[in-house]
C-alpha cells in the first residue's frame, strides 16, 4: 500500500502530464472545455495510480476511452500501460456483465418460489440483506465507477479504495488551485 | 431441474460471505467518514447509516473536484500573460 504522500506525488505527476497535453495544442479553449479537460485528466491520473489493482479504476479508464475525443489523451497519459489496462478493463467488465446477466436470470426464475421454499436459510440471508438496504447500495453503485456490476461485498471494498483516491485527488487539486490563486494575486497587485 | 440446482447453489454462495466480513468492511468505511468519526461513538452507528453517509461523502467529493476544476479553468483563462508568476504557472500546466 502506498503512503498517502507517495500517492499524491504519483497523482500530481500524471495529472500535470495530462494538463500539459490538453492545453498545449489549443491555446484558445472555452472555460467549459478547459474545465472538462482538467477534470478528465485528473480522473484518469487518479485511476492510473491504482495500476489496475482495483475495479473502479479500470471502469473509469474504460468509460473515459469510450469517447473518441478523450481516447488520445487517455492513451498518452497511460503510455505503455494503456493497452494492457484497456484490455484488462474490457475483459473484466465482460466477465462482470456475464455474471450479472446470469444472476438476473436466476433471480427472475425463482423470485416467487424463494420466499416459500428457502424459509430457514432466509434468516441468515436476510440478516445480511438487512444490513445493506437495497436502495442505499443502489445509490452507492451509481456513484462508484463500474459499481453496477459488483456484488455488495466488492462494492464496499471498492468504495473504500475509491474514497481514499478521491481524497488524494481533492487535496492535490486544492493545493494547486490555492497556489495558482496566490501567484495570480501577486501578479495582479505586486 | 437444472434451474433448481443452480438456484440453490446461488443461495449457498451468498451466505458464504459471512456477517463478520461485512461488519469489518462497514467499520473500515466508518473510520473514513469524517462526520461519523467526529460526532458519534462507533458502536451506535448502524450499517445503513454508514452507507448513507458514504454516499453523501462521495457525492460531496465529486462536487469538490468539479468546483476545483472550474476554479482552475477560470484561473488559467484570466491569467495575466506578462507577469513572472504567470510564467511559472504556465510552465507547470501548459
Amino acid at each position: 500500500m502506498h503512503s498517502p504522500s507517495q500517492l499524491k506525488r504519483d497523482f500530481l505527476k500524471q495529472w500535470l502530464k495530462g494538463l500539459q497535453m490538453c492545453n498545449y495544442p489549443k491555446k484558445e479553449m472555452s472555460i467549459l472545455e478547459r474545465k472538462k479537460a482538467i477534470k478528465l485528466s485528473a480522473d484518469v491520473a487518479m485511476a492510473s495510480t491504482r495500476n489496475a489493482t482495483s475495479c473502479w479504476s479500470l471502469a473509469l479508464i474504460a468509460n473515459a476511452s469510450k469517447d473518441g475525443n478523450n481516447k488520445c489523451l487517455v492513451e498518452h497519459l497511460l503510455g505503455q500501460e494503456s493497452e494492457r489496462l484497456k484490455m484488462a478493463s474490457t475483459f473484466q467488465l465482460a466477465i462482470l456483465n456475464k455474471k450479472l446477466r446470469s444472476k438476473k436470470i436466476i433471480k427472475k426464475s425463482c423470485s416467487v418460489r424463494r420466499v416459500k421454499k428457502l424459509a430457514p436459510r432466509m434468516v441468515l440471508a436476510s440478516s445480511v440483506a438487512k444490513r445493506l438496504a437495497k436502495n442505499r447500495t443502489q445509490l452507492l453503485k451509481s456513484l462508484v465507477p463500474g459499481g453496477e456490476s459488483m456484488d455488495e461485498f466488492s462494492l464496499i471494498k471498492e468504495t473504500l479504495d475509491y474514497i481514499v483516491s478521491l481524497r488524494v485527488q481533492v487535496d492535490v487539486m486544492r493545493c494547486l488551485a490555492n497556489a495558482s490563486d496566490l501567484l495570480n494575486c501577486k501578479g495582479v497587485h505586486g | 431441474m437444472s434451474n433448481r440446482r443452480s438456484r440453490q447453489s446461488a443461495g449457498v454462495s451468498t451466505s458464504r460471505i459471512t456477517d463478520d466480513q461485512i461488519i469489518e468492511l462497514v467499520s473500515k468505511l466508518q473510520q473514513l467518514l469524517p462526520e461519523i468519526r467526529n460526532n458519534r461513538r462507533s458502536n451506535k452507528v448502524s450499517a445503513s447509516k454508514v452507507l448513507q453517509e458514504t454516499c453523501n461523502y462521495v457525492r460531496s467529493l465529486h462536487r469538490e473536484v468539479d468546483d476545483l476544476s472550474e476554479r482552475l479553468s477560470q484561473l488559467l483563462a484570466t491569467i495575466d500573460a506578462e507577469s513572472p508568476e504567470a510564467s511559472i504557472i504556465r510552465s507547470l500546466i501548459m
